[in-house]
């Protein structure tokens, strides 16, 4: 049976108000040793979005602005690219590769319920071959 | 890869086939504990107790006819400490399943979807070395089961990572409780250490035949 993302991904997310500064992203970012955040939704109507090392970089620290000035909603990245929790392992790699993302974010309805890295489907292939005998 | 050493020996395929019970025993073991975990059902966990006694038997018997003259002495010592260190993750896995027992519900249930998938990952872990056992012998390699082992045990890490994360904030005020839930995250992870010890003597003893 083909791998689907629901087993390989990542459940810990990390995740952040809209209104929060960038500062309170770059302690999250450094404290738990990730590259992005997940930025909730502002109300119903909202969607999710993305606030990764390289927004922030690029953003806020090479133009000279005060990260604690700035709040996340202004530089996070919106919508977020997501896929089902049911899409099978080839697919997100083909997707990973037309697009040439190291990470997508896996969703239930409407909700976001995980990550899958390019580690982790390079983990994920290995150990499907060392099972077969 | 065995063939040069068996030569049709009667006591080498005995051991062989000893060897793969002795695993397949310790799979079902982790197994059932993987299960009593999720339903959360402490007397299920005796299961684990009465297959460590039949795996024990198992082992007695593979070691006893390795004395009697199976295999060439130079594999002999490689063989043994493969077959030990099988048994140590079947005493290890008895301990978490004792620890279980008399954990406290309202502890293990802040650290139960980690306890899940790190009981989910060593099943796994023990099929793969059954496999890499079963490589060895139709002369495969096991570089890629080696790795698949590796990653896991690296998942493994992390998980108990997480769990001593969540359990730093909890203010335990009975030295017993402490001691139960702390020895049960040892061994729960430790399982995984020594499964990987096991690949990687299965690992020597491929190199030591070539």
């Amino acid at each position: 049976m083909p791998t689907k993302v629901k087993e390989i991904m990542n459940v810990k997310l990390e995740t952040i108000k809209p209104d929060a500064t960038v500062f309170d992203a770059i302690e999250k970012l450094v404290d738990k040793r990730i590259r992005s955040i997940v930025v909730l939704p502002k109300d119903e109507k909202d969607v999710y979005g993305v606030i990764t090392v390289r927004d922030i970089v690029f953003k806020v620290i090479s133009k000279n602005l005060d990260p604690n000035k700035i709040k996340i909603e202004e530089i996070a990245s919106k919508p977020i690219i997501s896929i089902d929790k049911e899409t099978e392992l080839e697919h997100l790699i083909k997707l990973m590769e037309k697009f040439n993302i190291a990470r997508v974010f896996v969703h239930e309805g409407r909700e976001i319920i995980g990550v899958v890295s390019l580690l982790d489907v390079l983990s994920a292939t290995l150990i499907d071959r060392a099972r077969r005998y | 890869m065995f063939d040069k050493l068996i030569s049709g020996g009667k006591l080498e395929k005995r051991v062989i086939k000893d060897i793969q019970t002795h695993i397949r025993i310790l799979c079902s073991a982790l197994e059932c504990f993987r299960h009593s975990l999720s339903t959360e059902n402490r007397q299920e966990t005796s299961c684990v107790a009465d297959l460590e006694r039949e795996a024990d038997s198992v082992r007695r018997e593979i070691i006893s006819t390795i004395h009697q003259g199976a295999f060439l002495p130079f594999i002999r010592p490689n063989i043994c400490r493969f077959i030990e260190m099988v048994d140590e993750a079947f005493d290890t896995l008895e301990d978490a399943a004792f620890e279980f027992r008399y954990l406290k519900d309202d502890i293990y249930k802040i650290i139960k979807n980690e306890c899940e998938h790190i009981a989910k990952i060593n099943s796994a872990m023990c099929e793969i070395l059954s496999i890499a056992f079963d490589t060895l012998l139709e002369k495969g390699d096991l570089k890629e089961k080696n790795l698949a082992i590796r990653i896991y045990e690296k998942q493994v890490d992390d998980l108990k990572f997480e769990i001593v994360d969540k359990l730093r904030h909890l203010e335990i005020t009975n030295f017993w409780d402490g001691k139960i839930i702390s020895d049960f995250v040892e061994y729960i992870t430790k399982i995984s250490d020594l499964i990987e010890d096991a690949s990687d003597y299965l690992y020597i003893i491929e190199i030591s035949l070539k």
